[in-house]
């Protein structure tokens, strides 16, 4: 280690950015060359003399202005959206929808509660009694009423609405029907053990393009665990070629809350294991990771990483 | 702006740490009084994925939980770096509009602190290039609305009630080191900035400007040269 080399690296040196080898040889060096340990005095210095321009905390109410100046721009903001979106169910748009019900409800209400008067009303003044449903007729089951007329005049009312129908369709999971069926329960169902068994079926297809890209929503977005595990399991293969499906998986290592998730993915990324992200992100696992087993198997997956001349 | 392609490790964490503190905990490695705050940045992380999610689903309100966590470290930047409080709430409004606008392009390749940063010094860049090409280099400089302002009068006196003439050699230095700080190059001003006053990692700066850690320490090293030369006089 020579004078040049030391003089070079003394900004390096006071900013803790030196590695522990090159910090301990400069401090040996400079503890012998009284030119060098001026270098590093006169640098010191000059740290301190920087300070003399103050970092300020923003003030409380500078930090107030600038956040009230953004809410109001961001209320007349769009976000843009993602080319993946365009494919995906979101249920945000339909609950979006779903908030406007309120007032339809409302109105379907006051036209049935008017109707209603209305028509025992005309009932009474001619002597008889309102018709009254028999009891072993059942309401149909409605998903949603489309349209409400009132006849001028009268009391008669046309209130269109579509009827919710069982039905159900058995076939093969290569079936086009069948399939479509399948990657809508996947994306949008609220039971997660009809979303586990479509995830479940749809694993076996997964060399369509369209049904990687429903595992890989459901590998991102899906609320359950188990969902979770079965679209990483569908996808395992696909980290190779796919790199949205390697992307997915490496996301799922980082972020998944759930342990059983990252091992899985920590697993599936082995046969990528030298690709540059997935590296770095060993790296960085194997040294900070809260699990000691993500730690541990990072470890062992870089040691046993093909070497590059 | 979409998050680039590989920049995956995490250094820092976020919030409105102080300079000092994100110091101190740049300098700690692995020991054992780190694990709390390996835990506290991965639950800060695991909050911050949350909140990104349902941000991305169209949720303005966690978006705007992200920038409270944010917002505060990305104001003392954009001040310390601009010396206009004007500036610097344009570059902050700016920043966070591009990074609601772009979040669905958020694919959890880096952390949402290297990405919101990025965003931050693009922008602080352009306008120190433009302050360049306006050659705003007198102690008298300008601000965004053309108005004229003294740098003496941006050095905030943090000691008074000491010595009155103590505190105005203090401020004569913090105005010298404001215009020898513009004399660097945009790039040097923003890497000295970032690892100097808000003690940041060389290694996150190399992230957040796109380069390497070894063109970030090069950059630094000039610049500091550049600075001790500009500034011999006043020691």
């Amino acid at each position: 280690m020579n004078c040049e080399w030391v003089q070079q690296n003394i900004t390096l040196y006071l900013y803790n950015e030196l590695a522990d080898d090159a910090r301990h040889e400069l401090e040996q060096h400079i503890a012998r060359c009284k030119n060098c340990a001026a270098e590093v005095a006169d640098q010191r210095e000059f740290q301190v003399q920087m300070n003399a321009l103050p970092v300020e905390e923003p003030s409380a109410s500078f930090l107030a202005a600038a956040r009230m100046r953004l809410q109001e721009v961001l209320e007349t903001t769009e976000q843009h959206r993602a080319w993946y979106h365009r494919f995906a169910f979101d249920p945000t748009v339909w609950l979006r929808q779903v908030r406007f019900s309120p007032a339809l409800a409302s109105l379907i209400f006051l036209v049935g509660f008017g109707g209603g008067i209305g028509a025992m009303y005309s009932a009474m003044s001619k002597g008889q009694t309102p018709a009254v449903p028999s009891g072993n007729q059942q309401p149909p089951m409605i998903s949603g009423i489309t349209s409400i007329e009132k006849e001028p005049g009268t009391d008669q009312v046309r209130v269109q609405y579509d009827k919710r129908l069982p039905e159900s369709v058995q076939g093969s999971v290569s079936d086009p029907k069948v399939q479509d069926l399948l990657l809508y329960a996947a994306k949008s169902n609220d039971n997660s053990g009809v979303r586990l068994n479509s995830v479940e079926a749809l694993t076996g297809k997964a060399d369509d393009p369209r049904v990687r890209e429903t595992l890989t929503y459901a590998l991102r977005y899906d609320s359950n665990p188990g969902v979770r595990l079965m679209a990483l399991d569908g996808l395992g293969s696909y980290v190779k070629d796919d790199i949205r499906v390697r992307n997915a998986v490496l996301e799922a290592l980082l972020n998944d809350s759930n342990l059983g998730v990252r091992s899985g993915a920590l697993h599936a990324l082995d046969p990528v294991r030298a690709d540059s992200s997935v590296r770095m992100a060993l790296q960085q696992l194997s040294q900070e990771d809260p699990s000691e087993y993500i730690r541990t198997e990072s470890k062992r997956m870089l040691a046993s990483m093909p070497s590059i001349d | 702006m979409p998050a680039e392609a590989v920049a995956v490790p995490l250094t820092v964490g976020p919030g409105l740490r102080t300079p000092q503190t994100r110091r101190a905990a740049d300098e700690t490695s692995s020991t054992p009084s780190d694990r709390g705050l390996m835990v506290g940045q991965a639950q800060s992380r695991m909050n911050d994925t949350e909140l990104i999610r349902e941000a991305q689903r169209g949720n303005r309100a966690a978006f705007e939980d992200l920038v409270r966590q944010y917002d505060g470290a990305v104001l003392r930047l954009a001040y310390h770096l601009t010396r206009s409080e004007q500036d610097a709430q344009d570059v902050y409004q700016e920043a966070f509009l591009k990074a609601y606008r772009n979040i669905n392009n958020f694919r959890f390749e880096c952390s949402f602190y290297t990405w919101i940063y990025r965003i931050v010094t693009n922008l602080c860049l352009d306008l120190l290039r433009k302050r360049q090409v306006r050659k705003e280099d007198s102690g008298v400089t300008t601000d965004s609305e053309g108005g004229s302002y003294d740098l003496l009068d941006q050095v905030a006196d943090i000691r008074s009630g000491a010595s009155p003439e103590r505190d105005l050699m203090r401020r004569e230095l913090g105005a010298r080191i404001a215009k020898a700080l513009t004399k660097l190059t945009p790039r040097e001003r923003m890497v000295f900035e970032m690892k100097h006053y808000q003690g940041l990692k060389l290694r996150t700066i190399g992230e957040i400007l796109n380069t390497t850690e070894e063109t970030a320490k090069n950059t630094l090293f000039r610049g500091t040269q550049k600075l001790r030369a500009a500034l011999k006089d006043m020691r």
